[in-house]
């Protein structure tokens, strides 16, 4: 278990204050001149040894992302550091507490990071349904302007730095980086094709980076305490701290943080109680919010609760984002909920997820009550692959993968509603 | 009708030679609206099958056959059609005869008969006429 | 310059070609929807997925892809079949069956493609979704339900038209392309997007339902309703011309036509002239025949006092052949500018649109004085739209209008030609590419000559570059400089003459009162303004009924062929020519088309050839200018010629686009 000390959102259950002075008493904003003065190779580094991915469920090197801008502007455009707080993903509520407790961490990890790329502004998109976080967030961007930790000068360190909160207007889509380029320049949010990539041509056709709240949020803690400190956690190529959202059956849901490579049975024991009902009583698990496959009970118990670990069970860490779901859950309605949503939230642009998610939930919803034949479930299979991988963006993936789950671990479920309802019919 | 016309016409009703035929082998089993008069023979034809025949009142014309005979003289069904088809409905019109060659018949719009109008066609054009 | 595969065929494409123009280059087809060559990528219609390596393993959006060298792209993999395969079951599943009665049944690219690259069933077995109708005005009919989302349309109207008014609302299966708040869209090449759009979701309105694609006889013409000379296909079945598509030229009209271009088509089956008509001693016009017309004429015995006015739609041929008449009775009076234009033509090269459509693209600066090249010519306007896009400055001398570019407007008096602003000043002398376009309204103020002093002044012409153009708006304007249809003081010469007979050959502009005592012939094929005001009339035949040799503003000989004959008694304007002059008894050198067309180019080279002519070097200019452009000679776009004002829906449009509200019901 992570002791205390360990900790980087030491704020994150709300038991002090969000304001500056608090904030500063927890460490935050401490000597972040210093920081910067190391240089922005330096950070990058720093970053790049720590092994940070980014948090937002691509798990992409983190470092990696910030060297990838330009060292210079050659023809005068300016670059920008984009921060990810449109959280939409079902089940993930990370980004939430850290704006509603410890905004400051991520305001200084904006300064820090936009430094280390040569940004000259960070825009935090955040969602618009999260109304009093914003509204904590703009106080504390006042805060922090009004102290001199941004702005000209920022940090008294020479280097001028904006902090720009926009708010979404409550699309999940607006989530995946270049669609929230596009809102945020104020047009449709659709995704863009890469490439080319927001790191050459990004907001307002100028050099971009897109991170999660919580990379960004992390980063000054890792520069404090160093990138050896960092990966002293977690598994090769899954290292440091995460926070981990569950949800579902467990006796006590909860954010919490935790090293990497936890595995899931003392993840739920520790933090949240254990399962309801006990573990005979699981079911299975969606580890990393909506767009995983769902893992069923006997894999997941003992699986790490990291990038790679995940993988290997069939599913991904995503946004940590843990949904158990015991055996009382109607598991093919769960699945076909998700399905909705993505039908939902599809932006319509391209052919296969604009006309997939619609026909996927609507098959969702025949298996749900078994009025449909076994061959349409191989039928839904062939749809989910027909829609994976043929999209501009991630959604089609995502509105793939839990159907793909449910019918790689649940199929006899399927097929059994299907005959109990011939059955019906029949009498 | 006298016997006389009756001798010498065959494009009304049976010939005397028919009406002799259909007295001695067949059986009448019933009459339709216009008065056509349906037979079926008493013995099975050179085919092993029952033979049936109409004779006409008035004009020998086989569109004169209604609907619902049509089906018993084809060997559709046996019964005779008020026992077999269920009740006309009041919505179904009056059988008509084709009255394909007879003033009556059908004539498109456009037709001469019809006094020669017809919508407007590709080639068509409107003409200038200084006052217009 | 990459190197690519495709399909195991080792090629070479120019470099920054994407990986479908490199596949389009190894001679592979790649279906797809959304792609097209003219308007952006958007690369939303997954149609054209492709395996290239190296790259992720799975099938990759070919439009969008910037083909490397060294990539290996394979089209005709299993796994390129079975995407295409998937996304045309998507593309079909919200799709109406309906292409029975759907108007681009026969060109459609979803019925090919899928023919092509489907399933062969469905196993959509779920209901369908349905889109309510949108109301894009007069010219586009809409079935949105048919939409497939390829936002070619809107593109189009972002990129090319410049105005945004398509767009797509709601996401996800709700999306919906439609014009904002269902508004008409109300710019001039509007009816393009039904060219673009792939499926039946936007069809012409006029055209619903008139044809099928495969009985329709397609002939290859010239556009007439401007000076651009849009290279058109005039799709015919019978006696009718049914509609008239643009044809792909880069040098002029690229793929676009302008709305009037498209859509007069039905004007050239209203008020057509189809019979001779002579008018009584009444003053009432009566119809006759050929032979009582030209005994009129004869008896005029008009000698050498004869003179002939070229109207606004007429080609080259017509015009010789009625000069050739003119001539023979030993006339020269001729002139084509209707409206009493009397700008110097001593050098045609002063009054030619000489950087062409193409070259204006590549203009720096762009001085537009007294044009509203929107309404004179739509096509051109792409064009500057284009230069403007790579960052050309425009200014505009005139009554300010809606340019879809931004353009600073230096007010409506010519006299700042004498002194002109600073900064135009300093970017035409730092351009590398300075332009001038002179309009109708410029050329009518006498602002030839001082522009042409500024085009020396600042060098327009140089090496590779001549940026000097005058914009003309009449299809027969260059062809009849040319053959000498020109005055010195223009039509004021031809009025002082007071020839006994006047020749007005479909010329409708011209103010006739000028011409009381003449014997006025008209030979044209529209009951318009020359019409009403002839003595004696002679149905001749239009554009699309003859053919012809025309001369567009940038000085670009094109010929246009026949497409169908023309109605009645009308006859093809040579003939009537033809007839005249044995009525006249004088001789005019041919008894055929071919001879007339030999005679022709035997007297003008130039014409003979198809392309661009070479008028020489600029003239020497200069003077003053002064005067205010008060207004443009355009009033109403979609009625400018006799065609157009006879096309109900040209009126419809003026109607409901122009003088909305005013828009009766009672025009249907």
């Amino acid at each position: 278990m992570l002791a205390d000390k360990d900790r980087i959102f030491t704020n994150v259950y709300g038991y002090q204050p969000w304001n500056l002075t608090a904030a500063q008493a927890r460490g935050d904003w401490d000597n972040t001149k210093d920081i910067l003065a190391k240089g922005r190779d330096a950070i990058i580094d720093e970053i790049k040894a720590s092994g940070l991915r980014g948090r937002g469920g691509a798990g992409f090197p983190t470092g990696m992302k910030w060297s990838f801008m330009p060292k210079e502007s050659k023809d005068g455009r300016p670059s920008f550091l984009v921060i990810n707080a449109d959280e939409s993903e079902p089940g993930s509520c990370k980004d939430r507490e850290i704006i509603r407790h410890d905004p400051h961490k991520l305001i200084e990890g904006a300064l820090v990071a936009g430094f280390a790329m040569g940004a000259r502004a960070a825009y935090i998109y955040i969602r618009g349904e999260y109304i009093r976080e914003a509204e904590t967030l703009f106080a504390a961007v006042q805060e922090a302007y009004d102290a001199g930790l941004i702005g000209k000068n920022a940090s008294g360190s020479g280097y001028d730095f904006d902090v720009f909160v926009h708010r979404g207007a409550g699309a999940y889509i607006c989530g995946e980086e270049t669609a929230m380029i596009e809102s945020l320049e104020g047009k449709k949010g659709q995704p863009r094709l890469k490439p080319p990539f927001p790191a050459g041509a990004g907001l307002y056709g100028c050099p971009t980076t897109v991170n999660n709240v919580e990379s960004i949020a992390v980063a000054p803690t890792i520069m404090r305490r160093g990138s050896a400190w960092f990966s002293s956690f977690g598994r090769d190529n899954n290292k440091g701290t995460k926070l981990f959202q569950i949800s579902g059956h467990v006796e006590k849901p909860c954010v919490v943080e935790e090293a990497m490579s936890i595995p899931f049975r003392e993840l739920i024991e520790k933090h949240c109680g254990g399962i309801r009902g006990g573990w005979g009583n699981l079911l299975a698990v969606i580890p990393g919010g909506s767009s995983v496959p769902l893992v069923p009970a006997d894999q997941i118990m003992d699986a790490p609760m990291d990038f790679d670990g995940l993988k290997e069970v069939g599913s991904g860490l995503g946004t940590a984002a843990v949904i158990v779901m015991d055996k009382s859950t109607d598991i093919v309605r769960a699945i076909s909920r998700l399905s909705a949503f993505y039908k939902h939230e599809s932006c319509g642009q391209c052919t296969p997820c604009r006309e997939g998610t619609g026909w996927m939930w609507r098959m969702m919803e025949r298996l749900r009550t078994g009025d449909a034949a076994v061959e349409e479930i191989d039928m839904l299979q062939q749809v989910t692959k027909q829609v994976e991988g043929h999209t501009i963006c991630a959604l089609g993936d995502a509105a793939a993968w839990p159907i793909q789950g449910l019918i790689r671990h649940f199929r006899p479920e399927l097929e059994r509603r299907i005959a109990e309802n011939l059955r019906e019919a029949a009498e | 009708m006298g016997i006389l016309s009756k001798i010498f016409t065959w494009w009304d009703g049976g010939t005397i030679g028919t009406l002799i035929n259909s007295a001695l082998t067949g059986e009448q089993v019933g009459t339709d609206a216009q008065g056509n008069r349906y037979f079926r023979s008493k013995k099975p034809g050179p085919l092993g099958r029952e033979r049936r025949w109409v004779l006409y009142n008035g004009i020998n014309d086989s569109s004169r056959v209604p609907a619902e005979w049509h089906g018993w003289l084809h060997g559709a069904f046996d019964d005779v059609p008020e026992s077999h088809l269920p009740p006309p409905k009041i919505w179904e019109v009056e059988y008509t005869p084709n009255a394909t060659g007879t003033p009556q018949a059908y004539r498109p719009q456009g037709a001469l008969e019809r006094g020669g109008k017809r919508a407007a066609a590709t080639g068509d054009y409107e003409a200038w006429a200084p006052d217009s | 310059m990459p190197k690519v595969t495709v399909d195991g065929a080792e090629i070479e494409v120019p470099a920054g070609a994407t990986v479908l123009q490199a596949c389009e280059a190894a001679g592979k087809e790649i279906p797809r929807f959304c792609y097209h060559e003219r308007l952006s990528i958007a690369g939303n219609c997954r149609m054209c997925l492709v395996e290239v390596k190296p790259g992720p393993p799975k099938p990759q959006a070919s439009c969008a892809l910037p083909a490397t060298d060294g990539q290996e792209i394979r089209t005709d993999s299993e796994m390129v079949k079975k995407a295409r395969e998937g996304v045309m079951e998507f593309l079909l599943i919200n799709h109406p069956l309906d292409c029975p009665i759907c108007d681009q049944g026969g060109e459609c690219d979803l019925q090919d493609q899928s023919v092509a690259y489907g399933r062969g069933a469905s196993r959509y077995d779920e209901n369908k979704r349905a889109v309510t109708e949108k109301y894009m005005g007069p010219l586009i009919k809409t079935v949105m339900t048919r939409c497939i989302h390829c936002t070619r349309c809107v593109r189009f109207s972002e990129e090319i038209a410049g105005v945004d008014e398509i767009g797509a609302l709601y996401r996800g299966e709700n999306m919906q392309i439609t014009t904002y708040l269902e508004r008409a869209a109300q710019h001039e090449l509007s009816a393009n997007v039904i060219d673009l759009c792939p499926v039946g979701a936007l069809t012409s309105r006029p055209y619903a339902f008139e044809a099928r694609p495969w009985e329709l006889k397609k002939t290859l013409s010239i556009d007439v309703s401007d000076a651009v000379g849009s290279n058109v296909r005039v799709d015919s079945r019978g006696r009718e011309v049914l509609r008239i598509l643009p044809r792909v030229n880069d040098d002029v009209n690229e793929e676009w036509l302008s709305d009037k271009a498209r859509y007069q088509v039905d004007g050239l089956t209203r008020r057509r002239l189809d019979k001779v008509w002579i008018r009584n001693k009444a003053g009432k016009l009566e119809s006759a025949n050929w032979s009582e017309a030209f005994s009129i004429i004869a008896k005029a015995k008009p000698g050498s006092s004869i003179a002939a006015i070229a109207g606004d739609l007429v080609d080259c041929e017509t015009m010789f052949a009625a000069k050739q008449l003119v001539n023979a009775l030993g006339s020269d009076l001729l002139e084509g500018r209707q409206t009493g234009l009397d700008y110097d033509v001593s050098n045609l090269a002063a009054v030619n649109f000489n950087s062409t459509f193409a070259g204006i693209e590549t203009a720096d600066v762009i001085l537009i004085v007294g044009s509203q090249v929107r309404w004179e010519a739509p096509l051109v306007n792409v064009r500057l739209r284009k230069a403007v896009k790579n960052g050309a400055k425009v200014f505009v001398i005139g009554p300010e209008w809606e340019t879809t570019y931004p353009a600073t407007f230096l007010g409506n008096d010519l006299g700042i030609l004498n002194d002109l602003p600073a900064d135009l000043v300093s970017s035409f002398e730092k351009a590398e590419r300075p332009a001038i376009v002179l309009g109708g309204a410029g050329l009518a103020k006498g602002a030839l000559a001082p522009l042409i002093g500024l085009a020396n002044k600042f060098r327009l012409a140089r090496d590779g570059w001549n940026g000097f153009n005058v914009l003309h708006m009449a299809a027969s304007r260059m062809g009849g400089l040319m053959l000498g249809y020109k005055q010195s003081a223009g039509i004021k010469d031809i009025i002082a003459a007071h020839p006994k007979v006047l020749l007005a050959l479909g010329a409708d502009e011209v103010d006739f009162s000028a011409f009381e005592g003449s014997l006025k012939v008209y030979i044209g094929h529209h009951g318009d303004n020359g019409a009403h005001a002839a003595d004696i009339i002679l149905p001749a035949a239009a554009y699309t009924e003859k053919d012809g040799t025309y001369v567009n503003t940038e000085g670009r000989v094109q010929y246009a062929e026949k497409a169908i004959f023309a109605p009645g008694d009308a006859r093809e304007d040579w003939t009537i020519i033809r007839a005249l002059a044995d009525t006249l008894g004088v001789s005019i050198g041919f008894d055929s088309f071919a001879e007339l067309q030999a005679t022709m180019i035997a007297e003008v080279p130039a014409l003979g050839e198809e392309g661009l002519v070479d008028y020489g070097a600029l003239p020497s200019g200069g003077g003053n200018a002064s005067g205010v452009i008060e207004a443009y000679p355009i009033k109403d776009f979609y009625m400018t010629n006799p065609i157009a004002r006879a096309s109900e829906t040209m009126q419809r449009c003026s109607a409901e686009l122009l003088q909305a509200g005013q828009f009766a019901e009672a025009a249907e």
